[in-house]
C-alpha cells in the first residue's frame, strides 16, 4: 500500500529539446512512497523524457521537482544511489550475461558474495540460466529485455524507473516479471513504469498518469480513470420473450432519454444490446421498465470498462466518436 | 568489504567489459611488430640516427612514446562503445558523476599507455637493449606519458562526445592516429634537410615532443628543449582536458549510429 509521503515530485516540469520545442510541459504530480505508478501515453507523448528528468538524467528546462526531498536540479550521487533505472534503449557491456550482472553489481558496490547469489536469483527469475554464458548481442530481443531488467535488480534501490520493461516479451514472461515487481512493490519499492500494454498498468499500478502531447491529460487510480474516461460500455439483456414493436420503440425512447451517449446495437428475439456511458444507471431503469411491462429479465451483463478504453477515449483525436448513435432499436 | 572508490570501479569495468582480447592483441601487437620488422630492416640501411647508435635504438623510444596514442585510441573506443550501447547513460543514472567517468577514461588511457610502454620495452630488450634509467629519467618518461595520454585521451573523448556517427568517429580517429604518428619524430628525425613546412608541422605535433623527450631520456641527453617540450605537452594536455570536460557537459544521450 502506498504511503502518501512523496518520494519524488514534479512541479510545472518541462523540457525543451530546442528553444520553444517542448517534449513535455507543465507536469505537476507526485510519486508516493511504495506505490506503483504508470506513465502512459502515445509514442512521443513525453514518457521517456519525464522518466529521464525524474531520474536526473536530463535537467529540466523549466519548472522543477524533487527526488527524495531534494531539488531535482541539485540531485547527485547520493540520490542516484537510491535509484534504479531500466532505460528504453538497450544498454550492455561486452561480456557474458552472467558477467554483465556481476560487473554491474560491482559498479554499484555490491559485495561479491551478495552479487554472486543475486546473479543466480536473477538468472533463475528471468529465465536466463541457459544463456548465462552468451554475450548479450547473441540473445533474442526478449532475452535482452529480460537481461536488462534483471541487471538493474542486482542492486538495492528505493525507487525503480522502468521505461517499457516488457516490450517484446511473451505473455508468460511478462506475467512473471509483473508478479515479481508486484512483490517488490509490496515490500516497499516504489516503481514508476511506462508501457503501451495497458492491462499491465491496470493490473500493477496503484495510480497512472496519461500524457498527451507532453502534457498531463489525467492522473489517478486505474479504477477512477476507467470510471471517468472509459466511455460507453456494452449492456446485454435477455428477456423471457420477444419485445413487441411498440415495446421496443418505447424502450428505445426511454433509454435514449436517460442515456449518456446512447448507442443501440441489437434487439431481436428478446435480446437487447446497447452501449451507453452510464450503463449501471440504465440497467436499473431497464429493470424498472421490464417490471412495469410484466417482462422478466433472464440475464443481464454489463461489460467491464478497461483502461485501454479509458486511454483511447482520453488520447483519441476524435473524442467520443465511437459513441455516436448509429440507429434505433426498432 | 568496502567498495573501491567510484573512479577505480569504473576503471576496472573499462578493462573487464569493453575490450576483447583480439582488439588488444592487434592494438599492442602492431607497434611491437613494427619494432621487430621495421627496426630490423632499417637497421641494415641506417647505421645510426643522431645520438642513437642504431635505427632500432632510435625507433624504440618513439614507439614507447606512441603508446600514449594506443592508450587514447582504446579509451576513445570504450567511450564510443559506451555511447553506442547506452552505457554512458546507464552509468550516469547510477551513483557516478560525469567527472568520475571522465577521470576513469583518462586513467584507463594512462594505464593502457603504460601497459604498452612495458610491452614495447620487453620487445625492444633483445633487439636494442634498454638503458639503465635513473629515477629522474624514469619519472620524466612516465610524466611525459601521463601528459601525452591526457592530451590524446582528452582529444578523442572531446571529439567522441560531439559526434553521433560511428563511421565518422572511427574515420577521424584513424586519420588522427596516422597523421600524428607519421608526421612526428617517432620513425625518423627532423634534420637540417627536412623541408621547412614539414618541420613546422612535425613540431606542431605533441607526439614529437613526447618522442624526443623519451629519446633524450634513453640517450641521457636531456636539455632545455625537453623542459620546453614538457611545458608544451602540459599546456596542450590542459587544453584537451578542458575540451573533454566541455564535451562531457554538453553530452547528449540518445541514439548514435
Amino acid at each position: 500500500m502506498a504511503n502518501p509521503d512523496p518520494i519524488a515530485t514534479a512541479r510545472d516540469l518541462g523540457y525543451a529539446y530546442r528553444p520553444g520545442e517542448y517534449a513535455v510541459r507543465h507536469l505537476t504530480f507526485e510519486l508516493r512512497r511504495g506505490e506503483v505508478f504508470g506513465l502512459l501515453g502515445r509514442n512521443g507523448a513525453g514518457k521517456t523524457t519525464t522518466v529521464r528528468m525524474l531520474s536526473t538524467l536530463l535537467p529540466p528546462s523549466e519548472g522543477g521537482g524533487s527526488l527524495f526531498g531534494k531539488d531535482l536540479r541539485h540531485c547527485g550521487r547520493a540520490e542516484r544511489a537510491r535509484l534504479g533505472v531500466v532505460l528504453q534503449a538497450e544498454s550492455l557491456d561486452f561480456v557474458t550475461v552472467e558477467e554483465n550482472l556481476r560487473l554491474y553489481a560491482f559498479l554499484w558496490g555490491v559485495a561479491r558474495v551478495t552479487a554472486r547469489s543475486r546473479a543466480e536469483e536473477m538468472l533463475e527469475l528471468f529465465e536466463l540460466g541457459e544463456v548465462r554464458l552468451r554475450k548479450p548481442w547473441a540473445l533474442s530481443g526478449g532475452e535482452r529485455r529480460r537481461f536488462q531488467v534483471a541487471r538493474e535488480l542486482m542492486h538495492e534501490m528505493e525507487l525503480l524507473f522502468l521505461d517499457e520493461p516488457t516490450v517484446g516479451l511473451d505473455a508468460l514472461t511478462r506475467g512473471r516479471i509483473l508478479d515479481y515487481l508486484a512483490r517488490r512493490a509490496r515490500e516497499g519499492l516504489t516503481i514508476v513504469f511506462t508501457t503501451h500494454i495497458l492491462h499491465e498498468a491496470d493490473r500493477l499500478c496503484d495510480r497512472v498518469a496519461v500524457l498527451q502531447h507532453g502534457r498531463l491529460a489525467t492522473i489517478g487510480p486505474p479504477s477512477e480513470l476507467k470510471r471517468r474516461h472509459a466511455g460507453a460500455r456494452t449492456v446485454e439483456a435477455e428477456f423471457d420473450r420477444s419485445l413487441t414493436v411498440d415495446e421496443a420503440a418505447e424502450l428505445d425512447r426511454m433509454l435514449r432519454a436517460q442515456a449518456q451517449r446512447f448507442d443501440p446495437v441489437e434487439q431481436r428475439d428478446g435480446r437487447l444490446v446497447f452501449r451507453a456511458r452510464n450503463a449501471e444507471e440504465l440497467v436499473a431503469e431497464l429493470a424498472r421498465w421490464a417490471n412495469l411491462r410484466g417482462l422478466e429479465i433472464e440475464r443481464i451483463a454489463v461489460q467491464e470498462a478497461t483502461l485501454e478504453e479509458a486511454f483511447v477515449s482520453l488520447v483519441s483525436d476524435r473524442p467520443g466518436a465511437e459513441d455516436q448513435p448509429t440507429g434505433t432499436l426498432t | 568489504m568496502t567498495a573501491l572508490p567510484p573512479v577505480l570501479r569504473l576503471v576496472v569495468r573499462n578493462f573487464r567489459a569493453s575490450l576483447d582480447s583480439i582488439t588488444l592483441l592487434v592494438m599492442f601487437g602492431q607497434p611491437a611488430f613494427l619494432i621487430v620488422i621495421l627496426g630490423t630492416m632499417f637497421n641494415q640501411l641506417i647505421p645510426s640516427v643522431g645520438s642513437s647508435n642504431s635505427y632500432v635504438a632510435f625507433l624504440v623510444p618513439g614507439m614507447i612514446a606512441s603508446q600514449m596514442i594506443t592508450g587514447a585510441v582504446l579509451a576513445g573506443r570504450i567511450f564510443w562503445l559506451d555511447r553506442r550501447w547506452s552505457m554512458v547513460e546507464q552509468i550516469f543514472s547510477g551513483p557516478f558523476l560525469r567527472a568520475e567517468y571522465l577521470a576513469a577514461l583518462l586513467l584507463t588511457t594512462l594505464l593502457f599507455s603504460l601497459v604498452g610502454v612495458g610491452l614495447m620495452a620487453l620487445v625492444a630488450l633483445p633487439l636494442a637493449g634498454l638503458p639503465v634509467l635513473s629515477a629522474v629519467e624514469l619519472a620524466v618518461i612516465l610524466g611525459t606519458i601521463a601528459l601525452g595520454s591526457t592530451f590524446f585521451g582528452g582529444l578523442l573523448i572531446a571529439i567522441g562526445g560531439r559526434i553521433r556517427s560511428a563511421n565518422l568517429y572511427f574515420t577521424i580517429q584513424s586519420l588522427l592516429q596516422y597523421f600524428l604518428i607519421f608526421i612526428s619524430t617517432v620513425y625518423y628525425p627532423v634534420t637540417s634537410k627536412t623541408p621547412e613546412v614539414l618541420r613546422a608541422v612535425v613540431y606542431g605535433n605533441p607526439l614529437t615532443y613526447a618522442a624526443d623527450t623519451v629519446r633524450d631520456a634513453f640517450t641521457r641527453s636531456f636539455g632545455p628543449g625537453d623542459l620546453t617540450a614538457g611545458a608544451v605537452l602540459a599546456l596542450l594536455a590542459s587544453l584537451t582536458f578542458v575540451a573533454a570536460i566541455a564535451s562531457f557537459r554538453r553530452l547528449e544521450f540518445g541514439p548514435v549510429q
